[in-house]
């Protein structure tokens, strides 16, 4: 058994790299969009490697910061 | 990673990664969730991802263009009212507070700020024009994810924006904060004057220990809602020539991933000049590329604890502690609307899905309407063959 969650890039609608601090107008990375495919799929696997891994917490208005009610599921 | 279920899937803000992603259904499924309720509900009005909350009206700089008008005797809300708005940002699901002003480094609570906005789950980032940054300051800013310092470009440049020069100290200000190990990016506002300067400044700032250099467009809003604006404004041939200037700052910068160039939603019009991205709105979209999300995945907290559609917008009547309530604001909503349904030459731009209509404090200033963005090189164009 394994716990590894089955998710890739393709389930990545956007990415938005960096935290950003500006405090009047949002911003957006804009290089990544011109570097070479290597960097760019390197963005992306990083993302998806912290995606399988990181612990998971559920927030929203409809009842707040709250943990996870589900478990990660298991793959068969 | 936090997750906030939408319709179309999840936003994730994921923790051991500078990233927020959305992330379809089937992705939010394979983290074992459901997005339930959610999922299922006819609404599409999502909460916003980030704040940006002013929190004083101080500041001492006196810079010509400041969009929110500030003094040296503005007010300074208590730090329990934001603490109750941070609440507020944290119960609608909010990833991001940017905290601003006026001049945030004023506050003597402005670390205990941040670690309030920590303890909720929102990462706490912040502006500041580096000026007076003493070390007591400096020790505050640790407490944030990022610190963004406006540079303007050297000299002349930087004076020519704010009408004084401190670039020395900004400078100063970035490198202290780079050595003391936060991550410092600048915020570089484009004028007619600093555009031509730009990769000099972005090369400056790097050199300093930036990590990060965010343009800025200039807009009309507080000091800046001028007829001065006209003179400051980019020029028409310099808003067309973004597209080759990023692709360059792109080679100087982005080789390496070091170091990031980042546009603000303001600017995403003027891509429309440029062939190849505004053939490629998939591309933005995909890279997270934001324009005016202002009432949408943006929205900010006045110093008078009013929630704004962005921080050059007036104030709803919708108080910040009722944030949840946003998608019932007739205010809110009516930004909204405007970009699910703009007027040509928006309807029919390739760029609309993510450039949404361009800047509405823009248009609302030079025209009086929610309308195309006037400064839009596509929206001058599609007017000049209507006027032919």
């Amino acid at each position: 058994m394994s716990d590894e969650r089955d998710l890739d890039e393709d389930n990545i609608r956007a990415l938005r790299a960096g935290h950003g601090a500006n405090c009047s107008s949002i911003g957006s990375v804009i290089d990544t969009l011109f570097a070479t495919a290597t960097v760019g799929a390197a963005v992306f696997a990083a993302v998806v490697a912290a995606l399988k891994k990181e612990e998971v917490r559920v927030v929203g208005a409809d009842g707040g910061t709250r943990p996870a009610e589900q478990k990660p599921a298991e793959k068969p | 990673m936090i997750v906030r279920y939408e319709r179309w899937g999840a936003w994730v803000k994921l923790e051991t990664e500078a990233a927020v992603v959305a992330l379809d259904r089937a992705g939010v499924r394979a983290l074992g969730l459901d997005g339930g309720h959610v999922w299922g509900s006819q609404t599409s009005v999502s909460a916003p991802i980030e704040i940006h909350m002013a929190v004083t009206a101080r500041c001492g700089a006196g810079c010509e263009g400041c969009y929110l008008d500030v003094s040296p005797d503005g007010v300074e809300p208590p730090r329990a009212e934001l603490e109750r708005e941070l609440d507020a940002a944290a119960a609608a699901g909010v990833f991001t507070v940017a905290f601003g002003g006026g001049e945030p480094t004023t506050r003597e609570d402005l670390d205990v700020l941040a670690d309030a906005a920590r303890a909720r789950g929102l990462t706490p980032v912040v502006t500041t024009s580096g000026l007076g940054l003493s070390d007591a300051r400096l020790e505050k800013l640790r407490h944030f994810d990022q610190v963004n310092v406006s540079y303007d470009g050297e000299g002349d440049t930087y004076a020519a924006v704010r009408g004084f020069d401190a670039s020395d100290a900004a400078g100063r200000a970035i490198e202290r904060l780079a050595r003391a190990g936060v991550r410092v990016g600048v915020n570089v506002v484009l004028t007619r004057q600093s555009f031509p300067r730009v990769h000099e400044t972005v090369a400056r700032a790097r050199a300093l220990g930036a990590i990060e250099a965010q343009l800025l467009r200039y807009k009309p809003a507080g000091r800046a809602a001028s007829l001065d604006y006209l003179a400051r404004r980019l020029s028409t041939d310099q808003a067309r020539s973004l597209g080759p200037t990023l692709r360059r700052l792109a080679r100087e910068h982005g080789d390496t991933g070091k170091f990031h160039v980042r546009i603000d939603c303001a600017l995403v019009a003027f891509l429309s000049a440029d062939p190849e991205l505004a053939a490629d709105a998939a591309g933005l979209a995909r890279f997270g590329v934001f324009g005016c999300e202002a009432a949408g995945a943006l929205a900010a907290f006045t110093v008078d604890g009013r929630v704004a559609p962005c921080s050059f917008a007036a104030s709803t009547r919708l108080p910040a502690l009722s944030l949840s309530a946003h998608a019932g604001d007739p205010e809110l909503a009516r930004w909204r609307a405007y970009v699910d349904g703009p007027p040509e030459p928006c309807a029919s731009c390739s760029l609309r899905s993510v450039c949404k209509g361009g800047c509405k404090v823009v248009s609302g200033f030079l025209e009086g309407v929610h309308g195309p963005d006037p400064e839009c090189p596509r929206v001058i164009e599609a007017r000049r063959e209507r006027a032919a």
